[in-house]
């Protein structure tokens, strides 16, 4: 196992066993001081880092804000597009809608699920772990939302849906006029707030905390 | 499941990826019909126009994340799976297998695309976006690729030997 900075020796009866998530090797756990860490000695990923204060603060409070700012990014039209005179709003839904009625049901489910279902969830996950370990609360299914978190993770493609309404825009435009809306601004917040998010995840950091409340 | 099953299923699912690969690029994903013309694009069709339209970063950028993900995503696992077994290069294919947990997703980006297009083009004889069955494939190809990566778990690589797969 490597760490960083000084080694601190306990006790090795004190000492209990990590298991890393990536490759499952057993590390030998330890205590850490200010800015150290634990990492793997197979496959070198963290497994612990110092925790300094109530370091979940981050983690809820980009959430809230992501949430927040994905019921607004699904109630206002994402932009304008205007042919000679005519003109077409689209929401998030809008898109969808016209998937399923042109017989593209199952591309239109996929998504549905990949840019409102899967980050809603995933981000409503993040928010009752970071609400319960700021709190330091025991709340009911702590380990159920710990778990659709990692599996929604690499499926929480908002960031991906906010890329892909630009390269429209720039499309668009070579066809007509093409004008922004407020919808853009809150799939743009609710990107951000959700990449803060995954940053401020640490699951190793609140796996301790679960197992410290139990 | 054990981990043989989950070998057998990511092998599975690559070797779809593989067919579904050919497909995906070459029947169109999208129709858009405009005063005097109808264009059927593949997804290699729209980056190109997008290119001599003179948006080259964002052809670029859709040439990377729609065509260049997924082929370098079945190179990858490709790789992953023929050395399965073997104790050669375990920290590159860690990072490799790590790439394709964090960029497999990218390629999703033309199919949004589509989802945008198709709302906003429903204009008649104006502007208008039709999906194609080959999104049909592309979808089929990325959910291929990326259940391939995600079932193939990293301790996989450390396996001494196929028969040490329970």
């Amino acid at each position: 196992m490597h760490t960083t900075h000084n080694e601190h020796p306990m006790p090795a009866e004190m000492r209990a066993w990590l298991v890393c998530k990536r490759c499952l090797a057993p590390c030998k756990d330890r205590n850490l001081s200010k800015g150290e860490y634990l990492r793997c000695g197979r496959c070198h990923a963290q497994l612990k880092s110092f925790k300094q204060g109530n370091s979940f603060n981050p983690l809820w409070a980009f959430s809230s804000t992501a949430l927040i700012c994905m019921v607004l990014a699904n109630t206002y039209p994402i932009l304008n597009f205007e042919v000679a005179g005519k003109s077409q709003q689209n929401l998030i839904l809008t898109g969808i809608q016209s998937l399923w009625s042109e017989g593209f049901g199952l591309i239109a489910a996929l998504v549905f699920f990949c840019t409102i279902v899967a980050p809603t969830i995933y981000l409503g996950a993040l928010w009752y772990m970071g609400g319960a370990c700021t709190l330091e609360a025991r709340w009911p299914g702590l380990r159920l939302a710990a778990k659709t978190a990692a599996m929604l993770e690499s499926l929480n493609l908002l960031p991906v849906f906010a890329v892909a309404c630009i390269v429209s825009v720039v499309k668009l435009r070579t066809i007509g006029n093409v004008t922004w809306d407020m919808g853009a601004f809150w799939i743009g917040a609710a990107s951000l707030f959700t990449l803060l998010s995954m940053q401020a995840h640490n699951s190793g950091q609140i796996e301790i905390q679960l197992e410290q409340s139990q | 499941m054990t981990d043989r099953t989950r070998i057998a299923v990511s092998r599975a699912l690559l070797a779809s990826a593989v067919i579904l690969y050919l497909p995906a690029n070459a029947i169109p994903v999208m129709t858009i019909s405009l005063p005097g013309q109808v264009d059927d694009l593949t997804v290699l069709g729209g980056v190109e126009e997008l290119y001599t339209s003179g948006l080259v970063p964002v052809a670029g950028i859709v040439f990377l994340a729609s065509i260049l993900v997924p082929f370098l995503k079945i190179l990858a696992l490709a790789w992953l799976h023929a050395l399965q077994g073997s104790d050669r290069q375990r920290r590159a294919r860690l990072i490799i297998h790590g790439f394709l947990a964090k960029v497999g997703t990218w390629a999703m980006i033309d199919i949004f695309l589509l989802s945008v297009l198709t709302a906003v083009g429903q204009l008649g004889v104006l502007a208008s976006v039709q999906p194609r069955e080959g999104a049909f494939f592309f979808c089929a190809l990325i959910l291929s690729t990326y259940f391939s990566a995600e079932v193939y778990k990293p301790h996989l690589i450390w396996q001494e030997s196929p028969a040490e797969a329970r």
